[in-house]
């Protein structure tokens, strides 16, 4: 019994299906998330990501298919699987009147923790989360960057196998955001298995560990976040001149665009070699040269054949000129 | 067990952090019986209980209508949960029986002190003499108070935004307190209202208290009435967990 819990996945989805009325919010998703794992689930809003939380939470029902939590069934065991499962949902919550202290021992000794031992990881998220010094603090009088900090670290509190995290950077600045991945990593590092749902594509990109495409309810794309940008992102090289670009582009796919030539390649380094050689004396009129990395929004697009929507996308530029 | 007592502490955390409800809660009854007072007397006197001095009147009915008056807390105790965005991460955590006793216990701990203080205070401060069985007035107080805190829980299912609960726990308590003759004996209000104030429970609450208070009640006078509020409290309990169970969402406005 031992065995099969150490090895069963923290989580493990099979053919989920959620409707509110004619609308399938979920359509036979599969999904699995081991022990350790970081699973970034990206998707437009509306994609289905929130409703997938709240089946794996037990705040719905599914209409059809199976969740298993560390090998119990969330559907049939729903007391079984609770002290299993942190979730941070993506609106706050948390008791204002109550300090972080307080809040994060509530969260603990609702996950079974005796008082001591809650309070002692109480203390111990508030220093993994830089706020040692705020538990003793109202979260009425927090900034939005701790309110989400404290959130995040509230789902974290019953030391569960399996973290959902919701649009977790939801609000807050660079810092916070930085903080609050640190603590993904960390928390992954000890074993627990995050499912981080999100539409910002960056934060899963930066994460580095696999991603799984939600789109109009199906999973549409998923693996490791490299090897889904190998398969269906190229980068792109961008080269500016004074004026026209010279005739130059090697190999196929080159595109000209006033005074920019861009071109696909799997290797930026040798394409740009390739057209300053050829450039001659054009070459003096380089004025800069930019690689375009695509991201998990290119892989979107790929899969899907609609754009990621503009709003919901980081840049995903990175190159010097 | 456990998750129900760690709701129920941080319930409690919850009341004594933010107490001006409860201390309001409890004194201003206090106000009410000095004001229902004299007009008791008189009633008490025109329905045939000489030797009286209103108290017998004035104390159990300001304690019945205020106890309707804290349904607002239990409703409240709701509400903060889905306006603070903690509701989700409780029903993760927790069943809905779990949370629901959870809840409960603290306020129905509550409602008994309220009953217990503005006896105590109506006996020390008003002159109330007990003529039944002061054990069984004190047993008395537990269905009533479980019956307030159920009707709390049936308004909360049936309301969707606060300023709704607050408009509909305020009325319910006004309307169901008159029309139970807590505010006045009931012998004195229209032929109607005594028709329907059974359908009330505040009707029974003020039965039971005056059997023990006016007509020197014990147990056995108090069975009914106890049974009826059980009854009450049930229903009202039943058909509120109904609604929890729908999911629905609760907001400020």
């Amino acid at each position: 019994m031992t065995k099969t819990m150490t090895e069963a996945p923290a989580l493990q989805v099979s053919g989920l299906w959620k409707r509110y009325g004619g609308t399938a919010a979920l359509a036979g998703v599969d999904l699995s998330i081991a022990p350790g794992e970081i699973l970034g689930l990206v998707g437009p809003n509306g994609a289905g990501k929130t409703t997938l939380i709240s089946v794996v939470a037990g705040l719905l029902r599914p209409d059809q298919g199976t969740v298993r939590v560390a090998g119990v069934d969330a559907v049939a065991q729903p007391d079984a699987v609770r002290p299993l499962v942190g979730l941070a949902p993506q609106a706050l919550g948390l008791y204002p009147t109550l300090t972080v202290r307080e809040n994060l021992t509530f969260f603990a000794r609702l996950a079974g923790m005796a008082p001591g031992d809650a309070r002692a990881r109480a203390a111990s998220l508030g220093a993994a989360f830089g706020m040692a010094g705020s538990l003793g603090r109202r979260v009425q009088t927090l900034s939005a960057g701790e309110h989400r900090r404290i959130h995040v670290a509230c789902a974290m509190a019953g030391r569960p196998r399996l973290l959902l995290l919701d649009e977790p950077t939801a609000g807050v600045d660079q810092a916070a955001r930085a903080d609050l991945l640190d603590a993904a990593r960390s928390a992954a590092a000890t074993g627990i298995a995050i499912c981080y749902a999100t539409h910002h594509l960056g934060e899963v990109e930066e994460l580095g560990g696999s991603v799984a495409v939600l789109h109009h309810g199906r999973i549409v794309a998923s693996g490791m976040v490299r090897s889904l940008l190998a398969a269906y992102a190229r980068p792109v090289v961008e080269l500016s001149f004074a004026g026209a670009p010279p005739a130059v582009a090697p190999g196929d796919g080159g595109v000209l665009q006033g005074d920019t030539l861009s071109i696909p390649t799997d290797d930026p380094g040798g394409t740009i070699a390739r057209v300053v050689a050829a450039a001659g004396p054009d070459a003096a009129r380089l004025r800069s040269v930019e690689v375009l990395r695509p991201g998990l929004g290119a892989v979107f697009a790929a899969v899907t054949g609609e754009p990621y929507p503009r709003e919901a996308a980081p840049p995903e530029a990175a190159g010097a000129p | 067990m456990h998750r129900s007592r760690v709701v129920a502490r941080q319930e409690l955390v919850l009341l004594v952090r933010d107490p001006l409800p409860l201390v309001l809660l409890l004194a201003v009854p206090l106000v009410f019986i000095a004001f229902l007072k004299p007009a008791a007397f008189l009633a008490l006197i025109v329905e045939g209980y000489p030797g009286t001095n209103g108290a017998e009147q004035a104390v159990p009915g300001a304690a019945t209508t205020f106890s309707l008056f804290a349904v607002g807390l239990v409703g409240l105790s709701f509400f903060r949960e889905h306006g603070w965005g903690t509701w989700p991460r409780l029903r993760a955590a927790a069943s809905v029986s779990e949370v629901f006793v959870g809840k409960v216990a603290p306020l129905v701990a509550f409602a008994l002190l309220q009953l217990g203080f503005l006896f105590a205070a109506g006996i020390l401060a008003f002159g109330l003499r007990v003529r039944g069985s002061l054990g069984a007035l004190a047993l008395f107080c537990l269905p009533v108070a479980i019956a307030s805190v159920a009707l709390g829980l049936l308004l909360v299912g049936l309301v969707r935004t606060l300023p709704q609960l607050n408009a509909c726990a305020n009325l319910a308590a006004a309307v169901l307190a008159g029309m139970g003759g807590a505010l006045m004996p009931l012998r004195l209000l229209p032929g109607w209202v005594r028709t329907v104030a059974p359908a009330s429970p505040a009707y029974w609450a003020m039965r039971g208290f005056r059997s023990v208070l006016l007509d020197g009640g014990g147990m056995r006078a108090l069975l009914l009435p106890g049974a009826v509020l059980s009854a009450f409290a049930a229903l009202f309990f039943v058909v509120s967990l109904g609604f929890f169970k729908q999911r629905r969402r609760l907001g400020w406005g």
